[in-house]
Parts: C-alpha cells; structure tokens; sequence
C-alpha cells in the first residue's frame, strides 16, 4: 500500500484500521476530518487513541473546538481533562443568547448563504490567525500527545502546507476538523476523511484521500452507544417510517475522489 | 589569594552601541564628554579620530560621524552589569574603577576546575552582555587586587593574556612582571588625581629618567614620598603583597531595575527589542548571582510626549501643571508559569506580547524592574527526552501561547460534581505543564467560586474511565437554544427531532439560587446524530418556548 507513515496509532475500530496506511491514525501528518456539523460522533471516533496517548501521559491540545466541552462526557470517554488543554483564538465568539452558535448548527443550504443578506453571519470572517500560529507552535513543539483543531473552511491557501510541515516535528497524530465545504479544496494532508452520521451510535466515514488505492464504499462504524438498547430500537424504527414532512435523503455514497489507477494498456 | 580583573577600555562606548542597530554600529562612532571626543570605535578611528579632539575637528574628519554623549550613569549601570556576572563566579567581587571589576576567585578554583576553565566561562558568561572578548575585555591574575588591576590596564605587546602564568601564583615573578609596568601607565591610573596632573606628572617622571616601576622602586622611598606623596609607595606595597589592602564586596539589591535610554526613537517592536534584549540580559546576570530564577518582570515603555497642536491647547487651557502626570508610558508585566532563567525565552515572551500591543507613540526609554524571584535549584537537563523535559516543554508552550493569546483563552476543562450541565465543568485558566498543577488550581478554584455548597461541588479530578455510561452529550451549549415547536415535536433547522430516550428529570439549585426542573431527552435529528433537548417541568408561559437544545453528542 504505497509508503506507509512511520508510525500509526491503532484507532480502536478494527474495520477503520484495515482501510487506514499503517493500520492506524498516522502520526507526524495532519489528518483532515471534514464534519457535517459538529456532533456526528466525531469525539466518540477519536477517544480511543486520545485516551490511549493519555495513558502514556501525553497531553492534548484542542483548538477552538465549536463548543463547550464537557468535562463528564470525556471522562465518560476515557479522557482525563487534567491532561487537555482547550486554546480559544482572540477571534473566537463565544456564542451568547438566542444566536447561532459558529460551527454547532449545520450551515444554511448551498446558495442561501447570499442571498439571506440580513445575517451578520452569513460572511465567515478570515481564519484565524491566530490559532493557526498557536497550532503551529504546538506542533512544532514535540511535546503533546495530540493534537485537535476545529478550523474553518476557509484557510490561506498554504496554510495547511505549513501546518503539514510543522507537523513533522510532532509524534502523534494532529486532527484537524473542517466542514464538509472544505472538501473541494486542495488539502497537504495526506489522510481527508468525510463523516456523516449513519443513524443512532453509527459513523459513516468515507475516505476521500488516503497513500494507496481510494476506497470505493464508506464504513459504517459502530459507535460505542449512548442509547440503551430498547432506545435504539425506537430510533432505528422511526428512521424507517417516513416522516410527515419530506425526508432529506441520506448522505449520498461518496464517488473518489482521486481517479481509478489507470492501467498500461497500450493505445 | 587570586584576584581576577577585568577591564573594559570600551565600556562606555559599548553601553552607547548597545541600543544602536546593526547598520548603525558598522558607523564611526564616538562618544563625546562636553566638547571633547571621549571614546571611539574602529570606524572613527579610521577616519583619523582621536579621543580628545574637538567635536568640530571630529565633524570635519568623517561627515557622517554618530555623535553620542558620555553618560556616567550609563557607564556605571553597565559595569554593575558585569559585575552581577562575576557575582556568578564568587561571592567576592568589587568595584575598582569605572572600567575595572575585581574578583578573589580563590576559594572557587576548585568547583569550577581551575583558572583556565574559570577564565572561559567568565568569558562566555560575559558575551551575552554586548562586551565582544577577547578584544575589548582585557583579564588579568594576579594574587593582590591592585597587581591584577593595573597588569588588566596594561596590555603589553607580545604577551597575551595575563590570566595563566607563573605571575599569578608566585610572588617572585609577580614583581618580576610588574618591575616592567610603564610609569605612564601608574601616572593615569594610580596616582591621586588631585596631586598633580597626569601629563605633569608623566613628564616629570620620565625626565627623571624613570620608564617602569623597577626604575621607581630603586629609588629612596624617603624622597619619593616627598615628591609623589605617601599613596604612591602605599599603593606600590599593596600592589607587591606588603601591606594590606582591605575591599569592600559589592552586595546584591534586592529588587532589579535597570533603565535604558535609546539613541533613536523606536518606532517598532522590533527596536524596543533591541533594547529590551540588553536590559534582559542584565535582568538574567542579576538574577545568576543571587541564585534564582525570574518569575515575574515589567517592562515599563516611556513614550514621546505627542506634540499634536490640539492637545497641546487643550491641556494648556485645563490645567497646565498636570502636564508632567500625563507622560504617556506602557507597562508591560509578564509573568511566567515556570520561572526561567533563560535570556533567548523571557525575550521570547516580551516579543509575543510586544506583537499585539500598540504603543501610543514612539518610545524613548526602556525600564526593567523585577522583585519577583523564585529560589531554587536549576532544573537538570536530560540527555533523552522524559516525562519531566516534556512538561518542562509543555509549560514553555503554554505560556508562549498565553503571551499571545491572553490568559483566559489557554484554559483547561474541570469536571465539577453537580448535575446541572451548564454547571458541571468549568475552565480554568491553564498555569503548568503536568497534571498536577491541573489538579491543584482544579481544588483552588472548585472551592472558591462554590463554597456554599462544598459537599455537592467537590471537585472530581479521580475518573473511572469505564464505569460511567455515555449519557451525557460531549458538547454543550452555554445557553439553551430554544426550539420550535410544531405537531407535539420540537423543530430543529427546519426539521422534527424524533424523542428516543427519555425524560431524565435534574432538579437540583435550590441551595444556591440557580434552581432547575428540566426534564432531559435524547432526540435524533434527520440524518441520525443524536442530540440533548430539554423541556421545563412546570408549564411555561403562552407563547414562550417549550424545547430548549441543551448539547450533541459528540
């Protein structure tokens, strides 16, 4: 499978590991996860190689996650949160009142966004300058277990080159968690995934760049549940039985991204 | 004994280019004291200046000449500079002259392993200082204070350094050396200025026929003694070892603060760096000597008064006494989790928080002041890396990004025993690198900001990882976002939520008034996540919101 990166850190979900190089979450590499919005089970996908790295007393980073975080959901997870450090950019809003959150919400459909003009919203402000220096140096420093940053969509374009750079220097894994917008753009990151929710305590992670041969099928990764089993059973039935109003259709299976493997065949 | 001296011929001249940029130095240079040249630097020397021409002649001689005043308090703020860097050395350390350090080194051979070791890293520790060596610090031994003295203001041709040699040990050859000082060179530095002048005074002892002090001593004492006076043969029999020479040490202050004038107006960070760099590392010599480490410094910017007209009147018309109290300056206090001692770090932390402070005009003087040390034993260093380097780094990491980002946005989570979501963690401001100092300031700030409800808010730094179910989400809102209700079901963008688990009720804060009667449900939106929604028990009024979103879980 290509060059497999030194190191990988095995996830804790066996069919995600097949599919990922190295059998795990590469470290030393930036690793793209491009989220529909925040809360599709991202935190449940990652804890089990964050609590893994904290047992070998690494500390975590987090950058300008999209809300609180709360403390008793991580421990639930296995996360110590005397070892987490959360860094917020001098940008960053805290959401306050009746108003929309940033990143909590999915984003108003594709073409709303202009034409909605009475938002103050609607216009994402340039990227922080800030946590993208403060992530840098973070990285650059070799002294944390791991690394999360929730960045926008919008980044200057050789952001992410340098980020990748940076990110050599650091041994473990660095997440960075974008919106799904940012799946057209060009990426340094050797490792993009797409998660969508695939119902109650279930992923769907499609993986839109990867060193070797693109997989065609998404997972479905079974969450650990936060429902009990008669509750799952409620929600699975009522995802089956139409809704009154029209249903949007589940997230389509993701084609490649990256072309099939041309064969030599001669013209 | 063994006494160390070092001389510095170019102090006063290296205090001046200390503020100057590197463009500015490669200039002639020259000091000037009233009207007169004092000092110059290699450049002005080329050029044919010399100290003690005027300062037109000097003007004429090079055009684009930089012109500095001598500045005594200047001179004497560097030489205690150097001095604290000595003081690193051995206890023992005075004041000779404004360009002379002594050092009795004896007792401190043995730990630093010998006067040639002691000797370089007395020059590396000097480096930092803007004193380039060997060049400009001219060292000397010798086992009285005023024999190491004067062989560090004498430089002869052909010898080198006068730091290793037999002269240093032995008595013998000490006279030997100083038999063949200049005459000249006792006439500036030794004799009491008040007698007689220097050039009278060269000019009688050579016509006497008298070039080095081995001419001198063959001479009647009696007799020179009437001509010279008594401090002459006294100061002769100090320098030989026959007669005592009592000194007094220098003492450490207790608080540092130093004050640099800048030559130019700094317009930039970046030149008010040039000059914090020197103060810095003055700040690091003083702190070295009294064996500590810095925790905490201000720097203190005194800015240009603005000459704008407008104001000008206006402060003219309301009071023009209170004119002197306005002086715009800057105070910039940093302080650090893990005290450093670390000259390239502390500028490190100044050059973050300089980045995103605007000063109001361009500054003219630079004050460093510093009170607050920490005593203790210097961190080993560690060949591999460890679990102790790496919280070492960690704290580094995050006080650069606190010198950044400002204190309250570098934070960590606690996890506080309370049921109320939007009470059950709290962030604290991040101070260390390890998880001990989390779970200190986690106690420290559990208890003072509920202290009236101890029991139910102890703070929970013990988890077990495993026992506690996933029921809560991983993110919260700070405020519940209230949803529509349509059809017995609460709307989220536009789109029912199904109800799948549920209701848990949390009715708790009658103690402390912030009570709560909420029942929870887990919904699941449209395309499968799971979110927290609540529902007030009592009925809400007509027309307000019945479902409020709570968290996702994550």
């Amino acid at each position: 499978m290509g060059r497999t990166p030194a190191v990988a850190l095995a996830s804790g979900f066996a069919e995600l590991d097949a599919q990922l190089p190295g059998g795990g979450w590469p470290a030393g590499v930036l690793t793209e996860l491009l989220l529909p919005h925040a809360g599709v089970g991202e935190l449940r996908l990652l804890a089990p190689v964050l609590a893994g790295l904290q047992n070998r007393q690494r500390s975590l980073m987090w950058f300008d996650p999209p809300a609180a975080p709360c403390a008793w959901a991580l421990a639930a997870l296995g996360i110590n949160v005397a070892q987490l450090v959360v860094v917020h950019s001098r940008q960053h809003v805290k959401p306050a009142g009746p108003q929309r959150p940033k990143a909590f919400l999915p984003p108003p459909p594709e073409g709303g966004e202009h034409t909605s003009g009475g938002r103050a919203f609607a216009r994402e402000p340039l990227p922080a300058a800030d946590i993208l220096w403060a992530l840098e140096h973070a990285l650059k420093s070799g002294h944390l277990g791991a690394v999360l940053a929730w960045l926008p969509a919008r980044l200057p374009a050789d952001a992410l080159r340098r980020l990748q750079l940076a990110a050599q220097a650091h041994d473990g894994p660095a997440f960075l968690l974008r919106g799904v917008q940012a799946r057209s753009q060009p990426s340094a990151a050797p490792l993009r995934l797409l998660l969508a929710s695939a119902g109650p305590d279930a992923l769907r992670v499609a993986v839109l760049k990867r060193r070797g041969p693109p997989l065609a099928q998404p997972l479905t990764l079974a969450l650990p549940p936060v429902l009990s089993a008669p509750a799952r059973m409620r929600a699975l039935a009522a995802r089956v039985r139409p809704l009154p109003v029209s249903p949007v259709p589940p997230v389509p299976p993701v084609p490649p991204v990256w072309p099939a493997p041309r064969t030599a065949t001669p013209a | 004994m063994l006494w160390l001296a070092l001389h510095l011929p170019l102090l006063s001249l290296e205090a001046f280019c200390a503020t100057l940029s590197a463009a500015d130095r490669q200039r002639p240079v020259v000091l000037l004291d009233g009207h007169r040249v004092s000092a110059v630097n290699a450049a002005a020397a080329q050029c044919g200046i010399r100290p003690g021409l005027k300062r037109a002649t000097a003007l004429a001689l090079a055009a684009e000449l930089l012109p500095g005043q001598a500045d005594a308090a200047r001179d004497a703020a560097a030489l205690q500079a150097v001095a604290h860097v000595a003081l690193a050395f051995t206890p023992s350390v005075t004041l000779h002259d404004p360009q002379t350090v002594l050092l009795e080194v004896q007792p401190s051979l043995r730990y630093f392993g010998g006067l040639a070791a002691l000797h370089q890293r007395l020059l590396d520790a000097l480096a930092p200082l803007g004193h380039p060596v060997p060049h400009r610090v001219q060292l000397s031994a010798a086992p009285t204070a005023l024999a190491a003295a004067w062989l560090a203001h004498w430089r002869p041709r052909g010898r080198g350094c006068l730091v290793l040699g037999a002269h240093a040990t032995q008595p013998a050859a000490l006279q030997r050396l100083l038999g063949e000082l200049p005459v000249d060179l006792l006439a500036g530095a030794v004799l009491a200025p008040a007698q007689m002048q220097t050039q009278v005074r060269t000019q009688a002892l050579q016509a006497m026929g008298l070039h080095t002090l081995a001419d001198l001593r063959r001479l009647p004492r009696d007799g020179l003694a009437r001509r010279f006076g008594q401090s002459l043969l006294d100061d002769i029999d100090r320098a030989c070892g026959q007669q005592a020479d009592p000194r007094e040490w220098l003492t450490l202050p207790e608080s540092f603060e130093s004050r640099l004038e800048l030559y130019a107006r700094a317009d930039s960070s970046e030149q008010v760096l040039l000059g914090a760099a020197v103060l810095l590392a003055r700040l690091v010599a003083w702190a070295q000597a009294r064996q500590a480490r810095v925790a905490a410094f201000t720097l203190c910017m005194q800015h240009e008064r603005s000459h704008r007209p407008g104001h000008e009147a206006a402060a003219l018309a309301t009071e023009p006494s209170t004119e002197p109290s306005t002086e715009p300056r800057t105070e910039l206090r940093i302080e650090l989790a893990e005290p450093a001692l670390d000259a390239a770090h502390l500028q490190l932390l100044l050059r973050e928080r300089l980045a995103h402070c605007t000063l109001a005009a361009p500054t003219l003087e630079l004050r460093l002041h510093c009170s607050h040390l920490v005593q203790a034993g210097a961190p080993n260093g560690e060949l591999f890396p460890t679990r102790a380097s790496e919280s070492a780094g960690l704290a580094r990491l995050l006080e650069r990004l606190r010198a950044r980002l400002g204190d309250d946005h570098v934070q960590r989570l606690v996890a506080v025993a309370d049921h109320r979501p939007e009470r059950a963690s709290m962030t604290v401001p991040a101070q260390g690198g390890g998880s001990r100092a989390a779970s200190v300031s986690a106690s420290v700030s559990a208890s003072a900001s509920a202290p009236a409800s101890a029991p139910a808010s102890a703070p929970a730094s013990t988890f077990s990882s495993t026992a506690l179910p996933l029921h809560r989400p991983a993110w919260l809102l700070p405020e519940p976002l209230p949803l529509a209700e349509r059809g017995a079901l609460p709307w989220l963008q536009g789109r029912p939520l199904q109800l799948v688990s549920g209701p848990e009720r949390i009715e708790a804060g009658w103690w402390d008034g912030a009570p709560t009667a909420r029942d929870y449900f887990i919904a699941q939106a449209e395309d499968g996540s799971l979110v927290w929604l609540w529902r007030g028990r009592l009925p809400t009024l007509p027309g307000g919101a019945e479902w409020f979103l709570q968290g996702r879980f994550g």
